[in-house]
């Protein structure tokens, strides 16, 4: 049974101390990590990290997404609208949401030129034209709307379901629902988060029990190649043999004082977590270490260029650490924030993740992990067709698209409509608690039937919301 | 009536005589557009037959009459109507249909409809409609008033029990008598270090010294541990440790978190209240009345040292986190008092008031009238004194109002000063140098009245506003309000001595009632609060839901024995504790004995200790006692921050916010940020209450010990103490033991110990050869990091 270095071992005491004892005796006299395997193999220990059955047969195992902190504006990247061009200058012919974050002027045409691209004719604006040719592999979801206007808010929902409190992250609910296949990792990592905006709520587990929260690698204000687990390196740079030795000391106190004590889970399974720790400290550099993927890959995923290096990294990670059997991989990139700049701005971010992204989808094709890998790429909302000063667009909950790619998602799609400028989406809406319906129904999960018990009531990622969209699942 | 209502028959009576498009005219439009939209786009979901959320508009008065929302429309008013809020989906809560919007001209003509009358053959737009009444005296049944948790608690008599050597207190009688009902023993008593080490921890966070340790073995009076528990609540740290409990269940932080992560620079005044209040042993109804209404009971005429403690109290009122950068202000308020209520409900009465925001709750006798009843006395209480983005909290100025404004005069002086520099700068009167003469004279006068202007401290507090009842809000929606709610406090706690609401917020009253011992609940909760950080399980279960899905306590008549007593002691929580360390439950080992062990193998018997992972704050205080680096100083501002300002993310101000050799209760809690050690420990999380935290066993901790900064210099101050205070190595290993562990090392261990000195530094100095002097001491720190990172000092017995 393979075991995940983030489990835990919830305490219940088994009877019979006399025979654990005895067992105990015999392991005491192997030293190091041949003895423990066999004792980690024990069904004692399946933690709750363990893989656990899905509710139906799944199509995705796991997930990459791709989040684009700030809010991108999809009315200039896929979601065109020909009305808005000609009315450029014109009043929204329609009211505004009754809230705003901020006042807003006039239509404002998108400044980029789209074209249509591959066999499903997808429009894609010129600011992505790598992720243009793999547009076939996309379900671009055209009719996302949230319920809220604020960063904050807007990401915790996104990431949460709640944009009023602190709840579960979808990451931490789908390592919950699914456990973790990784041996020496952490089963949902997340590259380089965002600290403001929600900080580690957008990755934490609320009351879900700790094993199941998000472990940060590096955070926003860390550059991709610095990022690492929390105390992963040793604070003394100690040799490997050196702190091996001086493990061997620790396991062996720990031993000697639970044949004194008798049969006991957690003081067993925190003799486990020291070695699988010291396992993940040597998997993880090693992981993060890309020297030994070739030139092509490198310069494919943009690591040859300062501009896309800091993305293209992330977006290798992901690649790597699913791999090795990682459940929940997210990759940040930001800010697309464009209230004013928009031009210069968007086009300068658009660049910095276009060619990784196309790269990572060709990547995870290529390597046959596409089918079992969903990819999900989008901000916490889109922008408005109205402007903000001359060059500039304000937050937009209300119609925005946000695209899905393999994990049994339907490719070549273009699903749901925003109205004719891109203010509301109007047909096919799919609100996040839709989307988190579907990402757990592609999970092999009811998103009903995942719930955890807290403060008196059955809490779900998509409370009491949420229908699974069928037209963008593969059938 | 309603305000619904009322518009409904104003909009109705206003319409009465209005020429309308001829009757054929209207008829023919609403079979043509309007009929078939409702019937095509609507229908499937609200029809007479399936209304969901109890609307039907397949009629007039179906849709006058509303669903669970209310009216769905108010003929005449478009703007008014429900309705055409939901088509247009300008609003995030209620957007119809849900997946496909209506198109523009569908939107239009149904608002045409309506401003027309809303006229549909065979009907009459008469005033209907409006919610049902909000049924605030609903029916309790029998049943749910004699759940255990709603009957007042009553003394009970100890039982017997055959082992009457066994019982050292009343407590014991109720234990064992459960036990010798299911035929099995107690685990024999724990050995005296044993309890010296448990009591230090459970009480102060931190091991006994070595020399605590001899003292108490070598004191054979018969009253020698009663002595060392005594000396033990005496001390400074058992504030820091059980405030530090209480703030897990005050979910105290010291930024916002959630959106916007701001500085609540002044959180740490209601922090270092917690700690004092628990040293002082303060009763705790008074603990409770001042965390809720503190500003109303607060004597201005004292001015002692901590005479604004109640004002500072109430910050445990504002100190959840709150959607800062909200658009919409009206729900921002609702969800701070909706957070105010869930936190107040759990943590004094174990009950989740919060289910009740959107509906009935469906577990618990409470109505979402109760809800509302207790919303109004929170919503007319300033929080906030701006709700618009970015939000700001409420502080006030801890001084007295002559203080206030005596600062205010030498601020304006201040200013006038300011003036005339101003003036004189611009002026050309005189000659340069008397201008110049005069306003070197006016910079000293400005430096001096700058530097004299008083600073007066402020706290994050709440203040009574004016008083009004709350709506009920349909689906916790402030878009779909229902009747008024009078403010009070749930109707199945009620009693004829609940205190009523004349005037004011009623948070006075809201306290007064919380805290009174009639109140079947509070005594309870926090009985079992203080039996669950001891025992690391309480007699319920679940300490922050005594509802219908909680856990039924497992020794009844024992919570309610220890919940009387709290109260006939004067709700002095010191007196509690020595009960319960005094009893031979709390003396149990850890080993309990074999047929217990199978017959009860969840311990809900209490038939023996739990052994316990220390919480990261007894670990890591520990770790800078043993090392003879812990720093205890009490209190004060420790989060170098400037209040209300975004807090800086970089690393390196992360880190040295946890370069510090001061208690963990005093480290800042910076939500959405949580230092790394901690949240790798379990540690409660700071935007929610936490009643009992999860001891999870998880690879990161071990990453913790094995590599982290903190460890790594705790070891080396260890070992540098060890090799300057010692000459000989045995002693020092001996030592090593003493501290760390609280008993001697035994002889093999010794031995082992040195085989391994000399190993390792034959190791490092084929490793590093260019460090070769450092290899004695490399030793002895690596030798310190895994003594402290054994299984023996982390788990407590």
């Amino acid at each position: 049974m393979r075991r995940d270095p983030f489990a835990s071992a919830r305490v219940t005491r088994r009877a019979a101390p006399i025979s654990r004892r005895a067992a105990l005796g015999n392991i005491a006299a192997g030293f190091g990590s041949v003895a423990l395997a066999g004792l980690m193999s024990q069904p004692a220990f399946g933690g709750p990290l363990s893989p656990k059955p899905t509710h139906f047969p799944a199509k995705a195992k796991r997930v990459i997404f791709l989040f684009m902190h700030g809010g991108p504006s999809t009315v200039d990247l896929f979601d065109h609208k020909p009305q808005l061009d000609r009315d450029t200058g014109k009043p929204l012919p329609f009211p505004k949401p009754r809230v705003v974050s901020s006042a807003t002027g006039e239509l404002l045409a998108s400044p980029w030129k789209f074209a249509q691209h591959g066999q499903s004719g997808a429009w894609v604006s010129e600011l992505l034209p790598e992720v243009a040719k793999i547009v076939d592999e996309l379900c671009i979801i055209r009719s996302m709307n949230g319920s809220n206007s604020r960063h904050g808010a807007a990401m915790l929902e996104l990431q949460t379901g709640s944009d009023t409190f602190v709840r579960p992250s979808m990451g931490s609910w789908i390592t919950y629902g699914l456990g973790s296949e990784s041996e020496d990792l952490p089963g949902f990592v997340t590259f380089c988060p965002s600290q403001s905006h929600g900080g580690a709520n957008l990755y934490g587990s609320a009351f879900l029990p700790a094993d199941y929260q998000g472990t940060a690698i590096g955070n926003s204000s860390v550059s991709s190649k610095e990022a690492r687990i929390p105390f992963v390196e040793n604070a003394d740079g100690l040799p490997r043999d050196l702190q091996r030795m001086e493990l061997d000391l620790l396991q062996e106190l720990n031993r000697e004082r639970l044949a004194e004590v008798g049969s006991d889970d957690s003081l067993e399974a925190r003799i486990n977590s020291f070695e699988l720790a010291f396992r993940m400290q040597a998997a993880a550099p090693e992981l993060q270490d890309v020297s030994g993927e070739t030139a092509e890959t490198l310069s494919a995923y943009g690591l040859d260029n300062s501009e896309t290096e800091g993305f293209g990294r992330q977006c290798l990670m992901a690649r790597r650490f699913i791999e090795r059997g990682v459940r929940f991989v997210q990759c940040s990139h930001g800010y697309w924030d464009s209230h004013g700049n928009l031009r210069a701005e968007h086009a300068k971010l658009a660049n910095q993740v276009d060619k990784p992204i196309a790269a990572l989808i060709k990547d995870l094709k290529q390597r046959g992990l596409l089918d079992e890998t969903l990819v999900l790429w989008g901000g916490e909302f889109g922008r408005t067709p109205v402007a903000q000063g001359g060059d500039g667009r304000d937050h937009n909950p209300h119609g925005y698209t946000m695209w899905m790619a393999g994990g049994g998602s339907r490719p070549g799609t273009l699903y749901g409509q925003t109205d004719e400028y891109g203010y509301y989406a109007v047909e096919d809406k799919v609100h996040l608690h839709d989307l988190h319906a579907t990402m757990l129904h592609l999970l092999g999960l009811d998103h009903t039937k995942l719930t955890y018990r807290f403060a008196g009531r059955d809490f779900r990622l998509t409370d009491v919301y949420g229908e699974v969209i069928s037209g963008i699942v593969k059938s | 009536m309603s305000l619904r209502a009322a518009i409904a028959i104003a909009a109705g009576l206003s319409f009465v005589g209005v020429a309308f498009a001829a009757e054929d005219e209207r008829a023919s439009q609403f079979e043509k557009h309007v009929r078939p939209l409702l019937l095509e786009r609507c229908a499937e979901c609200h029809s007479d037959g399936a209304a969901e959320s109890e609307l039907a508009v397949d009629s007039l008065a179906g849709l006058m009459k509303g669903g669970t929302r209310g009216p769905a429309i108010v003929p005449g008013q478009p703007e008014a109507s429900l309705l055409m809020h939901a088509v247009r989906h300008s609003e995030a809560t209620l957007q119809m249909p849900p997946k496909t919007k209506l198109a523009t001209e569908e939107i239009e003509r149904l608002a045409r409809w309506i401003a027309d009358g809303a006229y549909w053959p065979g009907e009459e737009a008469s005033a209907a409609g409006g919610p049902a009444a909000a049924d605030t005296a609903s029916a309790i049944s029998e049943e749910a008033r004699n759940f255990w948790a709603f009957r007042p608690p009553i003394a009970p008599a100890p039982p017997e029990v055959a082992d009457v050597a066994w019982v050292q207190s009343p407590i014991d009688r109720f234990v064992l008598a459960k036990l010798e009902q299911a035929g099995l023993r107690p685990a024999p008593p724990a050995d005296r270090r044993t309890l010296l080490r448990r009591a230090t921890f459970e009480l102060t966070g931190l091991p006994p010294t070595p020399e605590e340790v001899e003292a108490f073995l070598a004191d054979d009076s018969p009253d020698a541990f009663e002595r060392a528990v005594d000396r033990l609540l005496a001390s400074p740290a058992y504030g820091e440790r059980w405030g530090r409990h209480w703030l897990d269940v005050a979910r105290y932080a010291d930024t916002n978190g959630l959106d916007e992560n701001i500085v609540y620079g002044n959180a740490w005044r209601y922090r270092d209240y917690v700690i004092r209040s628990f040293d002082d042993d303060t009763p705790f109804d008074q603990f409770l009345r001042e965390q809720i209404a503190g500003d109303l009971i607060f004597d201005p005429t004292d001015d002692g040292a901590d005479a604004f403690d109640p004002v500072i109290a109430t910050g445990f009122l504002s100190i959840g986190s709150k959607m800062l950068a909200e658009d919409d202000p009206v729900k921002l308020q609702m969800d701070i008092v909706d957070e105010q209520i869930d936190t107040v409900g759990r943590a004094f009465l174990g009950l989740t008031l919060g289910c009740a925001r959107c509906h009935d709750h469906k577990f618990d006798p409470i109505s979402a009238a109760d809800y509302y009843a207790l919303a109004g006395i929170f919503k007319s209480a300033q929080t906030m004194d701006k709700l618009t983005v970015v939000a700001e909290w409420h502080e006030r100025e801890l001084a007295s109002p002559e203080q206030i404004s005596a600062r205010d005069a030498a601020n304006a002086n201040l200013a006038q000063v300011r003036e005339k520099i101003a003036a004189l700068e611009k002026s050309t009167e005189g000659t340069e140098e008397s201008r110049a003469a005069e306003l070197a004279t006016l910079r000293t006068e400005e430096r001096k009245l700058a530097a004299e202007i008083p600073v007066i401290a402020s706290a994050m507090s709440v203040v009574d506003a004016a008083p009004a009842d709350a709506a009920i809000h349909y689906r916790g929606s402030h878009l779909t309000l229902g009747p008024v709610v009078p403010r009070g406090f749930p109707v199945v706690l009620r009693s004829e001595t609940s205190p009523k609401i004349e005037s004011g917020s009623g948070r006075r009253e809201l306290a007064d009632w919380l805290a009174s011992p009639t109140n079947p609940l509070t005594a309870r909760v926090i009985a079992n609060r203080l039996w669950t950080w001891h025992f690391g399980e309480g007699i319920v279960r679940s300490p922050d839901n005594f509802g219908k899905l909680g856990d039924r306590p497992t020794h009844p008549e024992l919570l309610d024995w220890l919940a009387t007593e709290l109260v006939a002691d004067g709700w002095r929580l010191k007196n509690l504790h020595r009960k319960i360390l005094l009893s031979s439950t709390w003396q149990m080992s850890v080993l309990g004995d074999p047929h217990a062990e199978v017959a009860d193998p969840e311990n809900l018997l209490f038939h023996r200790r739990e052994r316990r992972r220390l919480d990261i704050e007894a670990m890591r205080d520990g770790m800078l006692a043993i090392s003879g680096e812990l720093d205890r100083t009490i209190g004060g501002k420790t989060l170098n921050a400037e209040n209300r300002k975004y807090l800086d993310g970089s690393p390196a101000f992360r880190a040295g916010l946890y370069d510090t050799r001061r208690r963990s209760v005093y480290l800042a809690i910076v939500r959405s940020g949580l230092y790394d050690a901690f949240s790798a420990f379990d540690f409660a999380d700071p935007s929610a209450l936490t009643g009992k935290r999860d001891t999870t066993v998880v690879a990161p901790q071990a990453l913790f010990a094995m590599n982290s900064d903190f460890v790594a210099k705790r070891s080396e101050s260890l070992a540098g103490m060890l090799l300057e205070k010692f000459s000989d190595d045995a002693a020092r290993v001996d030592r090593l033991y003493r501290l760390v562990y609280g008993r001697p090392a035994e002889p093999q261990q010794t031995e082992r110990a040195l085989a391994y000195l000399d190993q390792y530094q034959v190791r490092w100095r084929e490793a590093k050869p260019e460090e070769a002097d450092q290899a004695e001491r490399r030793a002895w720190k690596s030798l310190c990091r895994a003594t402290l990172a054994a299984n023996e000092y982390v788990y407590l017995d």
